[in-house]
């Protein structure tokens, strides 16, 4: 740590190198911290959760209630103890409320002024957080799945809906219409991603275990779908030609700089593929455990310089190393099935929610080492002061037992 | 140094985990749980290692195991930092295993023990959270987990979880649903048989009114209460006697009670006799007259009797004045005054208590009606009624229904004792009462005989089975009257034996000697046979012969009884009737000294007498006791029948040698059937032996590894279970696949090639 501050202060690095150091180290120590809460809304398990861009200050969470909070994660308290309070909440109350789950929700990636959420209740919502009324609200023939903004689009604002029904939709915030439909699929679209490299190349992932890459300006179909065996004839059966799973594939994600795809399916399985090409990379991550029926919202680190994906697995959260495919640690904290997380760029955090009603914020740790080392130096009676002894931690050996 | 008794401290904890967890206990044994943790107290090594252990134990599918494993864990919980960390850090497995949070692993059995556990777990949490929940973050979660998610109520003692309280909930909800609908059918029920039983009661009451008229009732109750003898006057119903309305009263006679007149003078002599013993001889005589003169006219009763008590008393104050006057003058007096021969009389009166309906011809319709209505008072509503109150008291129904119910039902118990009361009953009847197995049922049996009496028609008797032959058609049956078969009711037809007397009978006989089938010709052929037999004097010989003489079938012998027989044992053989065809030599007529025997000889059979086998088989019984049968030579159980002893000992030796060979054979091939274990299930159920001993041990018998601990397998030693086993196992099931395949190749083979059997 010394030796990288020195390095940047002399200018011998990149900035880059200290900041993906001290990211990476970051995320090692993530874990379950007492110092950290987050409102508990939700009174149903969590489907999804969003952190905005812009300032990354505030978090989107959609129930299975279909209920919508805001919370706001910075602490101004100065303060280690800190419960990310929750800003707004569009209940039960709300005239405008999702009628059942909502399964995706999203900051408009440019403003923290509006959101997207889409429902079981076939629809999606463009609200404005201000007053908490849906602005837009599109309508589907099935349950919607997922839906996408393209978090670096220009030129376009659509949003990429998959619904129940084979059929993408694009939906044009611009005009509040339906402009696209992207055909190619044979069942139910669990997941649509946006590059976040090319604003016009889509990846949808559907239960036909097929995932396809999409340039929304060509009108004739997909750009390639991405196959496992990565064509080679010999090992695919005939009807698993072109899949990326062997079931159903429900979870999908770019890599941060939108050169990877990482997908799930219910085979247990999470494969690495290369996006410009459609190539399976045959990173070997293991089991991964995934029953979910539905969309699961898993997500890459940032600024690491291995990067990290963060998986649920069942109970826990599974992190791997993105090219190694090594697991690097199990985050064990919910009580039930894990649906969503999200990492916090900016700090290092990552954020769960899962069916338990809890949003766990699992933050770095502290370099106690450090700090211990510089008070046993000056005095031991730092280190109480600055770590006070909780009564909870010691030991209470009884005397009878001598 | 230190790594030696670091593994000697982990073997130990690992003993007394094992100890501790299968002990079967409720609670954990003191002594080894205070070494457990000071064996813990000396490294974090030896925490980590016992969480370990415990978590191993905790995931064993037993609960008690489990059980034990969480209270060691409860008992470290609160002493070590480290322990409490490693099992925070993995608390949610903790909770899957001691509070059942996960629906698809359900805690194991014994129920009783993981409902304990259960309970106990979640105190423990509760406790727990309270005390370390600020400084552990996920004990935190978990709490908060099972109170709102799982919404376990900390506060129910039985600390149920909403599942549960939800399905207790619905079964109650179901239940006062069934209870509901029950009560509305019954109430439907009740409005619907309401006025029928209304009617049944008025029916009854006015049934009863009429054997018993109502405004005696009162009357009587009060004579039978008071002390004096009244009480018998009424016993006998009014209605008893209608026919004798016109009949003059017989009350003025002089009392028909014997006059003694020896007895009239000692009782003249005994004058001292106190005045109310004479007093209550008078009151019988009046009573006896009552109780004999007609009683259709109430009033005129009551007037007769009333003048009549008057006429006895004034007789009796007569008497008493004249006790000092001599003897003879005194009966003088009295006879004239009185018109009576004597002033003692001796009445035998049948008293008994309560009141007596008897049946006559002219109640009978009434009785009838009356049993019938206590039948199906009995029978139908009572029963009913019951079921209703019952219902209504289980489903709390309203006052008001229950109230109704318990109306209609005093009602029906009142009419009953009312009836029973009566205490009706009649002569006719009495004697299939007898037969009736309760007297509660008496009624009805007569009921029923009488309905049955009337249901069956007179059938005429089948033709050609006749079991009593009438007297005057025996002729014509060609059967003279025998005095055997006859019950004597025409002593001059019996008389008359063989030497039938009647012409008329005679020339009938006669006619039919000629016949050979009739069974007067066997009979007059036997006659002559045994002319000793066949002349009975008295009907007692006839009797005497008809039982020696043999019956035997008709044959040929009898036809040709004392005849000789001009073809008897020839054969005649036909001459060809051919025109130019003629056999050589043949002997037309050809004697057979055998046919000629065979036509004079009878054969009969004798199979000899039938003497009843009195000894035992005596072999001796496993359950104790010795054979009973009664086999002449062999029993089918115990073999040839040897002398035995008492005990069932063979008398002889060489029986007793045999027999104990035989059971050391029986010893050796012992029937598969015989299950060792059910068997001594069985016998630990029943405390008998059966022998399960005798069984041989296969194996060394696989001793148990935990005594302590329940058996989980035992519950499942059932009889459908051990079943199961014999019809699911797999050579059974083999031989029954092969069979269905075999029976299926065939229907292939033969009807492959058509499609339409091919199917099915």
């Amino acid at each position: 740590m010394l030796g990288f501050l020195a390095a940047r202060q002399t200018g011998l690095d990149d900035p880059l190198r200290l900041r993906r150091a001290e990211s990476t180290r970051r995320v090692f120590g993530l874990e379950l911290n007492p110092d950290r809460d987050v409102d508990q809304v939700h009174g149903n398990g969590i489907n999804t959760i969003d952190i905005e861009a812009v300032e990354g200050r505030y978090m989107l969470s959609g129930g299975s209630d279909g209920v919508i909070v805001i919370y706001d994660l910075e602490n101004y308290s100065g303060k280690p103890q800190y419960t990310c309070k929750a800003v707004c909440t569009i209940g039960r109350s709300n005239r405008y409320v999702h009628k059942f789950s909502v399964e995706t929700v999203q900051w408009y990636p440019y403003d923290t002024g509006m959101i997207v959420s889409s429902s079981f209740d076939k629809t999606m919502k463009v609200w404005d957080t201000e007053t908490l009324k849906p602005a837009e609200v599109f309508e589907f023939e099935g349950n919607v799945y997922s839906h996408h903004l393209s978090p670096i689009a220009r030129k376009h604002s659509l949003i990429a809906v998959g619904t129940k029904y084979p059929k993408i939709q694009l939906c044009d915030l611009k005009s509040g219409s339906r402009t696209h439909v992207l055909q190619g699929h044979r069942a139910e679209v669990l997941s649509v991603r946006w590059s976040p490299r090319y604003e016009h190349i889509l990846a949808t992932a559907s239960a036909d275990s097929k995932v396809k890459v999409w340039d929304v300006r060509r009108a004739t179909g997909s750009l390639f779908t991405l196959d496992q065996h990565n064509g080679d004839k010999s090992k695919a059966s005939s009807e698993a030609v072109n899949t990326a799973h062997n079931g159903r594939v429900n979870g999908l994600c770019f890599t941060g700089d939108g050169l990877y795809i990482l997908t799930t399916g219910t085979d247990d399985r999470m494969r690495l593929w290369n996006s410009a090409t459609g190539e399976n990379t045959l990173v070997n991550y293991g089991k991964v455990c995934n029953e979910s029926r539905k969309k699961v919202q898993f997500t890459v680190s940032r600024g690491c310089s291995p990067e990290f994906v963060f998986v649920p697995c069942g109970s826990s959260i599974a992190v791997y190393a993105l090219h190694t495919g090594e697991l690097v640690t199990m985050l064990r904290g919910h009580y039930n099935n894990v649906d969503c997380c999200e990492f916090h760029p900016d700090y290092q955090e990552l954020y769960s929610g899962g069916k338990d009603c809890n949003i766990l914020a699992w933050v770095p740790v502290l370099r106690v080492s450090d700090m211990e080392e510089k008070s046993r130096n000056s005095n031991n009676k730092v280190a109480a002061d600055q770590t006070p002894v909780d009564p909870a931690f010691q030991d209470a050996w009884s005397s009878d037992e001598d | 140094m230190s790594v030696t008794m670091e593994s000697s401290q982990r073997s130990r904890l690992s003993e007394l985990v094992e100890e501790l967890t299968t002990s079967g206990q409720p609670q954990l044994n003191q002594a080894k749980i205070k070494e457990v943790k000071k064996i813990c107290r000396t490294s974090n090594d030896c925490v980590e290692h016992l969480y370990h252990l415990v978590m191993t134990q905790l995931n064993e599918e037993h609960s008690e195991v489990r059980l034990s494993a969480f209270q060691i864990a409860t008992e470290l919980f609160s002493r070590s930092h480290h322990f409490r960390m490693l099992l925070v850090e993995n608390f949610q497995e903790f909770l899957e295993l001691t509070v059942e949070t996960d629906s698809d692993q359900p805690l194991p059995p014994p129920k009783e023990v993981a409902k304990k556990l259960r309970s106990q777990a979640i105190q423990t949490v509760q406790t727990w959270q309270s005390t370390y929940g600020a400084a552990y973050k996920k004990l935190a979660l978990g709490y908060h987990f099972l109170k709102q998610v799982k919404k376990v109520d900390f506060q129910d003692a039985e600390a149920r979880t909403v599942a549960e309280r939800r399905r207790e909930e619905e079964r109650r909800r179901r239940l006062e649903r069934l209870y509901k609908d029950k009560v509305e059918a019954a109430t439907k029920d009740m409005d619907e048989s309401f006025p029928e039983i209304q009617a049944t009661l008025t029916q009854m009451e006015s049934c009863m009114d009429l054997l018993f008229p109502q405004f005696e009732l009162p009357n009587i109750q009060s004579v039978s209460s008071s002390p004096s003898n009244r009480q018998p006057v009424n016993k006998r119903p009014r209605h008893e006697e209608p026919p004798h309305h016109e009949e003059p009263p017989r009350h003025e006679e002089p009392p028909h009670c014997s006059t003694d007149v020896g007895q009239c003078y000692s009782k003249d002599k005994n004058r001292k006799e106190s005045r109310e013993e004479r007093r209550t001889k008078d009151v019988r005589v009046k009573e006896t007259s009552e109780g004999d003169k007609e009683e259709g006219d109430e009033g005129e009763t009551e007037r007769k009797q009333e003048t009549d008590e008057r006429e006895e008393k004034e007789e009796d104050e007569e008497s008493d004045e004249e006790e000092g006057e001599e003897d003879c003058d005194e009966e003088d007096f009295f006879m004239r005054s009185s018109g009576l021969i004597s002033y003692s009389y001796s009445l035998d009166l049948n008293l008994s208590p309560g009141l007596h309906v008897e049946e006559t011809e002219d109640n009978e319709a009434v009785v009838s009606t009356v049993m019938d209505l206590h039948r199906l008072i009995t029978t139908k509503y009572l029963p009913a009624v019951q079921g209703w109150v019952q219902v209504f008291t289980k489903a709390g129904a309203e006052q008001q229904l229950l109230r109704r119910a318990l109306d209609v039902k005093r009602s029906l118990e009142a009419a009953l004792q009312k009836e029973q009361e009566l205490n009706i009953h009649s002569k006719t009847r009495i004697r299939r009462v007898m037969k009736s197995v309760n007297g509660e049922s008496r009624v009805d049996d007569e009921d029923d005989e009488d309905d049955d009496d009337d249901n069956f028609d007179e059938v005429p008797e089948k033709e050609g089975y006749e079991p009593h032959i009438p007297e005057h058609l025996r002729a014509e049956y060609g059967l003279e009257p025998t005095p055997s078969t006859s019950t004597a009711p025409v002593p001059p037809l019996s008389s008359s034996s063989s030497s039938s007397s009647s012409s008329r009978q005679l020339q009938k006989l006669k006619d039919e000697e000629q016949d050979p089938t009739c069974a007067a010709a066997t009979l007059r052929l036997l006659r002559q046979n045994l002319p000793l037999s066949t002349e009975p004097s008295t009907s007692s010989s006839s009797q005497k012969t008809s039982v020696h003489a043999p019956v035997v079938p008709f044959g040929l012998d009898l036809y040709y009884w004392g005849q000789k027989q001009p073809n008897a044992g020839k054969i005649i053989k036909a001459a060809s009737q051919h025109q130019f065809w003629v056999p050589t030599e043949v002997e037309e007529e050809v004697e057979n000294q055998q046919l000629l025997a065979e036509s004079r000889s009878r054969v009969i059979s004798f199979p000899g007498s039938f003497p009843p086998v009195s000894h035992h088989c005596g072999a001796p019984l496993p359950p104790g006791g010795v054979c009973q049968r009664q086999d002449r030579l062999k029993c089918p159980f115990h073999g040839p029948i040897i002398p035995r002893d008492k005990e069932g000992r063979p008398l002889r030796q060489e029986d007793r040698r045999r027999e104990e060979q035989e059971e050391r054979r029986k010893k050796e091939q012992q029937p598969d059937w015989r299950d060792e274990e059910l068997m001594r299930d069985i016998e630990a159920a029943t405390g008998e032996n059966l022998g399960s001993d005798r069984v041989r041990r296969k194996g060394k018998g696989k001793k148990k590894k935990f005594p302590n601990l329940s058996d989980l397998k035992q519950s499942s030693d059932t009889s459908r279970s051990r079943l199961q086993r014999k019809v699911f196992n797999k050579s059974s099931m083999r031989r029954v696949a092969e069979v269905m395949k075999t029976a299926d190749s065939r229907k292939h083979d033969k009807f492959s090639n058509q499609f339409n059997y091919a199917l099915n």
